[in-house]
């Protein structure tokens, strides 16, 4: 099993997919995951998830559920079997 | 013409017809702003607290903000205050649409509704003209066709229609009032005062704009705005693209989705009702907007059986969805059509069915009480279309739900099963994995409700800064600035969504510039500090005791059984006497003497 990653909101609707496993394969960081992906969407990810090379505000990265602003932000560390949820800037009530 | 800082009010007698003018002192609109501020203190100077809310003792007031009218970005807002049935509380309910602006275009800012008609009315005021007339014709008609029968009736199809449907003509305790249709001040039951006054609807339309301000200087500072709220990733992308719905998904991830009337915080089934779900779908016809509004948060929907209306919006998808363990959106925007049609408050409406199923599956609700309707089993589709015809007319077992889950619930012998702060039904987020959100519901004057402070935007949301959701320090200073500010945004008649882009500062400008005031951040904070403090002397009065100032007892006791905040409950306890000490109340939750002179409530 390697990283479970799955695209919510515009990215699911732009991408016209839910998500994608990723080996881990020297990929340590969320900061690495968000490059690999970036390389594979052609930049979406870091358009619409980063600022000045950081996250931006509003924007949301889970792994197994738990921000990543609470944890080491981009560089949170994630291992095999973990999952990480992405939102773009996001509110509603 | 009309200035800002100018008020007036139309008093209309029910009983007697009558019909006056009266002038709203210029001190009043610079404590209490508008709108929820101003309307709760002329309820607050008029009425007795504890008088029956369905009664024609209570007084039912339809206000327009501040700022409602002028070209301040969604300032459209209008709010309906009154004593509320389903809660005994204050009632303050906030609907966006156009019908606010016109109402304020007609030189009225407020509209007080006294007493009951001996049959059928509605009020028009058309042209310049005030007449209260007769609407026997309409009584029973759903609220598109009331809409539609009322503009023909006046002759002009611009005229903005708010009635009720007939759940509030039933009384329901959360009958909503309805605008241009689809727009609801929904909660807390302002629909069953106005049936309770024989009333169907206001109706406005205004051939010139009574409302002066410097146009061109409020001009420069909503330019601004307007760039602001476009360049923010929340409100000029999120909102527009996906609406308030693009929060099912974050909030089930997060593990606080209410599931099956709170007995779960996730939901398995969540990629078939999201917002995602929704436009893969091809529910989603277009957005729309209210006035003035540069967001667009609003969704046009269709069913592929043809049927078309508006939302669901989130907590309404979530109220049928998740918290009913129904997975089918199709059922879940019927039932969302069917609360616009007929006048329901969607969230009371849906998390009354749940905590009904969640009684009926623990045989507290015999199968012969359900009479012909289907059985309330958690997941069934049948059920939540069947039951919310059925509350609005008080059908069969309609008639019980019809009371909302509260009484329900402890008719039955089990309270529990009623997820409700102040007897109102709580929205979709749940406290044990956000605790300051845990506060706000605790301590919203209303009852349980997301938007006297919206907790979820810093907790989760990460707007203006993320706050841990489990951290407990800080948190009532939070909840009582967000309180505070809401009250402010409200009574000014802005859209609460503006507040993920814009700050107090931007608010302030607004309002200086449009009406001529001279308040800092910190008045205006105060102002809505002053609203709040209100608010809670109206409650106490009526004889809401502090006390309930709590959460359902499962939040408090049962730790959540899944997702990342596994295993823990709402810590209320160890944030209550902090939030009570912040706010400048006594132990016991009743605001002290200093704080009431500070505020100028003495
Ligand atoms: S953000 Fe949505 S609810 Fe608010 S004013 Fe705009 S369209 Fe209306």
């Amino acid at each position: 099993m390697g990283l479970e990653i799955k695209f919510f909101s515009l990215l699911k609707l732009e991408l016209k997919e839910s998500g994608v496993e990723y080996d881990l394969d020297g990929l340590t960081t969320i900061e690495d995951l968000i490059a690999r992906l970036d390389q594979d969407y052609e930049g979406i990810f870091s358009e619409k998830l980063l600022e000045d090379g950081q996250i931006k505000m509003g924007t949301i990265i889970l792994v197994n559920g738990t921000n990543v602003l609470h944890l080491d932000k981009l560089e949170t560390e994630v291992s095999e079997d973990d999952e990480v949820s992405i939102f773009p800037p996001s509110g509603g009530g | 013409m009309a200035k800002l800082n100018e008020g007036l009010m139309l008093r209309v007698n029910l009983t007697n017809q009558e019909v006056t003018e009266e002038e709203i002192s210029k001190e009043l609109i610079k404590e209490y702003l508008g709108g929820r501020g101003l309307a709760s203190k002329i309820l607050y100077d008029e009425i007795d607290p504890k008088v029956d809310p369905l009664s024609p003792d209570n007084k039912l007031i339809f206000a327009t903000g501040l700022l409602t009218g002028t070209s301040a970005s969604t300032g459209g807002r209008y709010m309906v205050v009154t004593k509320g049935p389903l809660t005994g509380t204050i009632a303050s309910s906030n609907s966006g649409g156009f019908f606010g602006a016109e109402l304020k275009f007609t030189g009225y800012d407020l509209i007080i509704l006294e007493g009951k008609a001996d049959s059928p009315v509605y009020l028009s005021i058309v042209d310049g003209q005030v007449e209260l007339k007769d609407a026997t014709d309409v009584w029973g008609k759903t609220v598109p066709e009331t809409t539609d029968y009322l503009q023909q009736q006046v002759g002009d199809e611009k005229a903005k229609v708010s009635c009720i449907g007939p759940a509030g003509e039933n009384q329901v305790l959360f009958a909503a009032i309805m605008n241009e249709k689809n727009r609801a001040a929904g909660r807390t039951g302002v629909g069953a005062v106005m049936g309770s006054k024989n009333l169907k609807a206001v109706v406005v339309r205004a051939n010139e704009k009574k409302v002066e301000y410097d146009k061109q200087a409020l001009i420069e500072v909503v330019k601004k705005h307007t760039k602001i709220l476009k360049e923010d990733g929340v409100t000029g992308e999120g909102l527009p693209a996906l609406g308030t719905k693009v929060l099912d998904n974050i909030i089930n991830e997060n593990g606080i989705y209410p599931t099956r009337n709170f007995q779960e915080g996730t939901f398995a089934d969540v990629a078939e009702v999201s917002g995602e779900a929704l436009v893969e779908k091809g529910y989603l016809k277009s957005n729309k907007a209210c006035y003035a509004c540069p967001i667009s948060c609003g969704r046009d929907t269709k069913l592929p059986n043809g049927r078309s209306g508006e939302g669901p919006e989130y907590e309404s998808g979530w109220s049928f969805g998740a918290d009913c363990g129904v997975n089918d959106l199709n059922a879940i925007t019927e039932a969302n059509f069917m609360c616009n049609e007929l006048g329901l408050d969607t969230i009371s409406a849906g998390a009354t069915i749940a905590a009904a199923m969640e009684l009926y599956e623990k045989d507290y609700i015999e199968q012969e009480e359900l009479e012909d309707g289907p059985e309330l089993k958690f997941g069934s589709s049948e059920a939540i279309v069947y039951y919310t015809k059925a509350m609005a007319y008080r059908e069969g077992f309609g008639d019980q739900l019809a009371e909302g889950s509260y009484r329900l619930a402890e008719n039955k012998g089990y309270l529990e099963a009623s997820m409700s702060v102040k007897k109102q039904e709580l929205p979709a987020y749940d406290p044990r994995g956000v605790q300051g959100q845990g506060l706000n519901y605790a301590t919203s004057n209303r009852g349980g409700c997301h938007v006297r402070g919206y907790m979820i935007s810093p907790e989760v949301l990460g707007v203006p800064e993320k706050l841990d959701p489990q951290e407990l320090k800080g948190k009532p200073e939070w909840v009582k600035i967000f309180q505070d500010l809401t009250a402010v945004i409200d009574s000014i008649g802005m859209c609460l969504f503006t507040s993920f882009a814009l700050q107090a500062e931007d608010y302030r400008d607004l309002v200086n510039v449009a009406a001529g005031f001279d308040l800092s951040v910190e008045e205006l904070l105060a102002a809505g500090d002053r609203i709040y403090n209100l608010e809670r002397l109206f409650n106490l009065d009526a004889g809401i005791d502090p006390q309930e100032d709590t959460l359902p007892k499962r939040l408090l006791e049962e730790p959540l059984p899944d997702g990342p905040h596994q295993g823990s409950v709402a810590k209320l306890d160890q944030l209550l006497p902090n939030y009570y000490t912040e706010r400048g109340w006594d132990e016991e939750g009743i605001p002290t003497a200093e704080k009431l002179t500070e505020l100028n409530l003495k």
